[in-house]
């Protein structure tokens, strides 16, 4: 008789399953005319459900990605970060997702890490986890400016948010439909990362960080956080509580 | 009256009467600006008092004390344009997002299936 204690193990030891077509992976894209489609390509063994939203690209995307398997919404005007997440987050729950997903289209997410920020809301009940490279074992290539402005923005949202995480402006990031219908971003541009935190705080949410990758390119880098938009992030917060 | 005086209390009264009959806003702007019109026409009609006033505020000149409550209703005045512009983005967000989810272009397979 052959023994199969060893595959049992490893099935017991394997992580619990999720339905992948329950799984909606929300991307907005501005402008990624040139990395959109290899950043699909990286998602698409994992068959998540994915949603792109062109956020009024100069030059549409469609035509990039045009034969790939994704559901791909635009909009017609450059609204913002924001706004293209909450867009495609109400699309993935009018189809009922019971798992939302945000990633970045800029190629410096890793697909492998999205099953490890699922785990916890599947098994533990967390309702959103939320993508750390500071707490990642892997080292990064991240620049040394880019760590200080990311310390520092730590900081700033535990002023406006009371909740001090590891890495506040980590676009990945994993949420049951329930927490997507409670979180419903109204930031349009980049401080919504700090509204996603006062949501979690104030509608008592139970959130997790979770160590993730992040690979920098030199393209990446240049789309990223810099001082200028730190700045430009810290007063659109300032006047948003004033005006709320 | 003097033809500046009269040039200026005209320019008040229109741009007083144009607020009220385009925008129709708020009861707490609108006594908002009808007091600073109030005090525009008094000052151009009585310059010397706005130096009268000044002393008794401890400010030196009454040209700086006009300097002064400009600055306040400028203010004023991009606190209020700031939150139409905020609102108008609200609306805005909205009529695009419906939009594209409205258009939203779905692969072959995928999503139906979990309709």
């Amino acid at each position: 008789m052959q023994d199969t204690s060893g595959g049992f193990i490893f099935i017991l030891l394997m992580s619990t399953h999720i339905d992948p077509g329950k799984v909606f992976v929300v991307i907005p894209a501005y402008n990624e005319n040139t990395v959109i489609r290899s950043v699909i390509e990286g998602l698409l063994p994992f068959n998540y459900q994915l949603i792109i939203i062109d956020d009024g690209s100069e030059n549409p995307l469609f035509p990039v990605i045009e034969n790939l398997p994704v559901i791909f919404l635009r909009h017609p005007v450059n609204l913002g970060q924001g706004a293209a997440l909450q867009t495609g987050i109400e699309y993935a729950l009018s189809k009922k997702a019971d798992y939302i997903v945000t990633f970045d289209a800029d190629g410096q997410h890793n697909p492998g890490d999205i099953d490890n920020l699922l785990q916890p809301l599947l098994t533990k009940n967390y309702d959103i986890t939320i993508g750390s490279r500071f707490m990642s074992a892997t080292k990064s290539n991240m620049p040394q400016k880019r760590k200080f402005l990311l310390r520092f923005t730590r900081y700033i949202n535990f002023l406006f948010t009371g909740l001090l995480l590891t890495d506040a402006y980590n676009g990945m990031r994993a949420m049951s439909g329930k927490a997507a219908e409670a979180i419903d971003i109204q930031e349009t541009g980049m401080a919504h990362s700090t509204e996603i935190l006062s949501k979690i705080r104030n509608r008592n949410l139970r959130f997790l960080e979770i160590p993730v990758n992040i690979n920098y390119s030199s393209y990446s880098l240049k789309k990223g956080l810099t001082i200028w938009s730190g700045f430009r992030i810290f007063f659109e917060i300032l006047l948003n509580k004033i005006f709320k | 009256m003097n033809g500046i005086q009269a040039l200026l209390i005209g320019g008040v009264v229109i741009i007083f009467i144009y607020y009220i009959s385009r925008f129709r806003s708020a009861f707490f702007d609108l006594l908002v600006l009808l007091f600073f019109s109030a005090a525009a026409i008094l000052f151009i009609s009585f310059p010397d008092y706005t130096n009268v006033i000044a002393k008794k505020l401890g400010v030196s000149r009454g040209a700086d004390l006009l300097f002064y409550i400009c600055i306040l209703f400028f203010l004023f005045i991009i606190i209020k344009l700031f939150a139409r512009i905020r609102r108008l983005e609200k609306k805005l967000t909205e009529l695009v997002r419906q939009q594209a989810k409205d258009n939203a272009q779905l692969p072959e397979k995928s999503v139906n299936n979990n309709e």
